[in-house]
């Protein structure tokens, strides 16, 4: 049967529904088959209870004392050929008192059940000798003052032979019915899942090119209408993700040249002319400061290419908060020092669950925003670091927000400042210049761990950067 | 120790870039070593037998012959080589699947030309790294490493404990040029490239310029732009 398996949804469905209806149409045939049977058993009870009530008034004893049956009612005698019933009357003891021809001379059933024919017609089914099954009823009654046991039945061959011709009926009529549902349902089949070809066929002209093209929806509120909404967002999704894919290719390319052309202009001005050694000097030192920085902005984009891939080196492990902010504080502490900026720290509620996250990760995002927090600070200002629980349907988040005291962010540039190689036109020219990475390699590795970050709008003074992150989602769910 | 900048040694370069190579000779022959250079591994495999190099700077990805095909040859042999594995790759695995095949040490490109002096100088010590002395000098800078003190000309100099480990680690590389990548590495103990703390290292530097050099006439700290630091004497 394997080789027959068909491979094309149609057909299958096609056949399913072929299979399903023949066993429905078994089941079916096998009810009305037994319930016409046990009909047809029941209606020739009947005829044979009214037969024995029309005997009854035709049994006479002759004047032999042997007991007849009238058979001057039939006004044909070559219908007495028709009669196909079977009687058999007994006296109480058991003798034999009439048989009809029909029986060829066999008893109709052989000793007398208790009480046969007295309250019932004990209405059952016997085999005579010869093998013939027969329904066959009982009755007690008195003839001429004498009761006798009389007992009728007919033949179950003729109810057989009508059974077997209903039943091969049946058998012809099914798989006419069957082949005519297979055929319908596979053009019904055909019919329902011509949009998914059409759907095929456009997907298969879609490359990275016209990722644009959408794929045309014949009915929107069916499932292959569904499915092909879900394949257009799919669509939408990597089309977004590709242009951004292309940008950010741009801006690295671009962020790579800038450093270059420098390195490249300084070395072809500096060999124009002869030049004092303090000025070859110079130049060459500028060239290496541009490599630092070529340097960094490559470990950049190698560092959020690892945070991009989920699998980190080291794996997730339990921290507290607080105690990495210090650690980065220490590290910054110069910094701070230097500027005289006051870092205030506020704990609004007790957190006691530790953090699970990648550690050195976590430690370079929140080292990448306190470091910004601290560069865009003005001399002796004050940082505000607070920490909090927040929920957000659910699951709980640990909170801590920095709020410094510098300029703040333009309007409009609150989630483009998140952008790879974004610098706010606000800001430029001011400082020393950064690889222009640090925030989105922060925000990859908090929404890679399930957080948040973002900039709070409507601050007054400076900027807020809150980063969220799900508390120990483990412990969480068995609480 | 004190002499770290005079050892000399043989050294063995097997890297397959033109330039990397040619440049690497120039600055590890101008610091005093006898160095070989083998661009396919093949070469380098003629070349560790007949010369019989000390250290081994090794480029793990070559034509012919592999980086780690050749260390792996030279463990296999027990020669008494040093190796110093030089690669673009910077992934984690790389470093351990160098390190585990017998690499004694692990350099990332592009790395700063004094941290490469600084290890190659670490790796040809051939005996054990002596126990720090009790006392270390440069010029009238005195450091009593027991009572973690540091005196200029006798007066007293009070510094935090981050700027004692810059002076004790610039120390330590007299007259050798310090990259900021070290310093991260090596006194800050910042494991990650991107850490962007270039900005620290620098404003540290300068307290500790204020602090050991400002009050006096003669100079000993210097920034070598684009380059790094130097603990130098006086000439």
């Amino acid at each position: 049967m394997k080789f027959l398996r068909p491979t094309n949804i149609r057909s299958r469905l096609a056949l399913w529904f072929v299979a399903i209806l023949s066993g429905v149409l078994l089941i079916y045939i096998s009810a009305v088959f037994v319930f016409q049977y046990v009909l047809l058993q029941r209606q020739i009870f009947h005829d044979e209870i009214q037969d024995v009530e029309t005997v009854e008034g035709l049994l006479y004893f002759d004047q032999h004392g042997s007991l007849q049956l009238e058979q001057g009612y039939h006004t044909h005698q070559q219908s007495r050929l028709l009669e196909d019933r079977l009687m058999e009357v007994r006296d109480l003891a058991g003798n034999v008192l009439y048989r009809t021809d029909t029986l060829k001379g066999a008893t109709l059933g052989d000793t007398a059940l208790p009480d046969e024919g007295v309250h019932s017609y004990n209405e059952r089914s016997t085999m005579l000798a010869d093998g013939t099954r027969v329904l066959l009823i009982s009755h007690i009654h008195p003839v001429q003052g004498k009761p006798v046991l009389i007992r009728l039945g007919y033949s179950m061959a003729p109810l057989h032979d009508r059974m077997l011709h209903f039943f091969f009926l049946l058998l012809l009529a099914t798989p006419i019915a069957l082949l005519a549902a297979g055929f319908i349902s596979y053009s019904v089949a055909r019919r329902a899942l011509r949009p998914l070809a059409s759907m095929a066929s456009r997907a298969e002209q879609i490359t990275a090119s016209n990722l644009h093209d959408h794929i045309a929806i014949e009915n929107a509120n069916d499932e292959l209408g569904h499915m092909g909404r879900v394949l257009n967002h799919l669509l939408e999704r990597l089309q977004q993700a590709f242009a951004q894919l292309q940008r950010f290719t741009a801006d690295a390319a671009h962020e790579l040249r800038t450093p270059l052309a420098s390195i490249r202009s300084t070395g072809e001005i500096t060999l124009q002319q002869d030049r004092t050694h303090a000025s070859y000097r110079e130049a060459i030192s500028g060239m290496l400061e541009e490599t630092t920085r070529l340097n960094q902005t490559i470990d950049g984009l190698l560092l959020l290419s690892k945070a991009e891939a989920v699998q980190t080196e080291t794996g997730p492990t339990s921290f507290f908060l607080p105690e990495l902010v210090q650690e980065i504080l220490t590290l910054l502490e110069v910094l701070i020092e230097e500027r005289q900026i006051t870092v205030l720290e506020e704990h609004q509620n007790t957190i006691d669950e530790p953090l699970v996250a990648d550690r050195s990760l976590m430690r370079i995002a929140i080292l990448n925003v306190l470091h910004n927090a601290v560069k865009f600070s003005p001399d002796r200002s004050v940082l505000r670091i607070a920490y909090g629980k927040i929920e957000r349907e659910g699951p709980i988040f640990y909170r801590i927000s920095i709020h410094d005291s510098g300029p703040g962010i333009a309007p409009g540039e609150h989630l483009r400042v998140f952008d790879r190689f974004f610098t706010s036109s606000a800001h430029q020219g001011r400082g020393p210049r950064g690889s222009g990475l640090g925030l989105s390699i922060a925000r990859l590795i908090i929404d890679r761990n399930g957080g948040h970050i973002y900039f709070e709008e409507n601050v007054v003074n400076g900027a807020k950067c809150c980063i969220e992150l799900p508390i120990s989602t483990k412990k969480s769910k068995s609480n | 120790m004190h002499a770290t900048s005079t050892i000399s040694g043989r050294i063995l370069v097997v890297e397959d870039d033109r330039r990397m190579a040619d440049s690497l000779v120039a600055g590890l022959t101008g610091k005093g070593y006898q160095v070989s250079l083998a661009r396919t591994g093949e070469e380098a495999f003629f070349l560790v037998h007949s010369t019989q190099p000390d250290l081994v700077l090794l480029d793990l990805t070559l034509p012919e012959r592999g980086g780690l095909e050749i260390l792996a040859q030279i463990r296999a042999e027990q020669l008494p080589t040093r190796v110093l594995v030089l690669t673009s790759h910077n992934s984690v695995d790389d470093r351990v699947t160098g390190l585990n095949s017998g690499a004694d040490d692990y350099l990332g490109k592009p790395f700063s030309f004094p941290e490469l002096l600084a290890r190659v100088a670490s790796l040809l010590r051939r005996f054990p790294v002596p126990p720090r002395s009790a006392s270390l000098q440069i010029a009238d800078i005195h450091i009593d490493t027991k009572a973690h003190r540091v005196s200029r000309s006798g007066t007293l100099i009070d510094l935090t404990p981050r700027e004692y480990d810059l002076l004790l680690y610039l120390l330590e590389h007299r007259n050798q040029a310090v990259s900021r990548e070290m310093l991260a590495k090596d006194v800050w103990r910042e494991t990650s490239r991107f850490t962007p703390i270039d900005n620290v290292i620098d404003v540290q530097m300068a307290r500790l310029r204020r602090k050991i050099d400002d009050p006096f006439n003669i100079k000993l700290l210097h920034t070598l732009r684009g380059v790094g630091f130097i603990l130098q004497e006086p000439e």
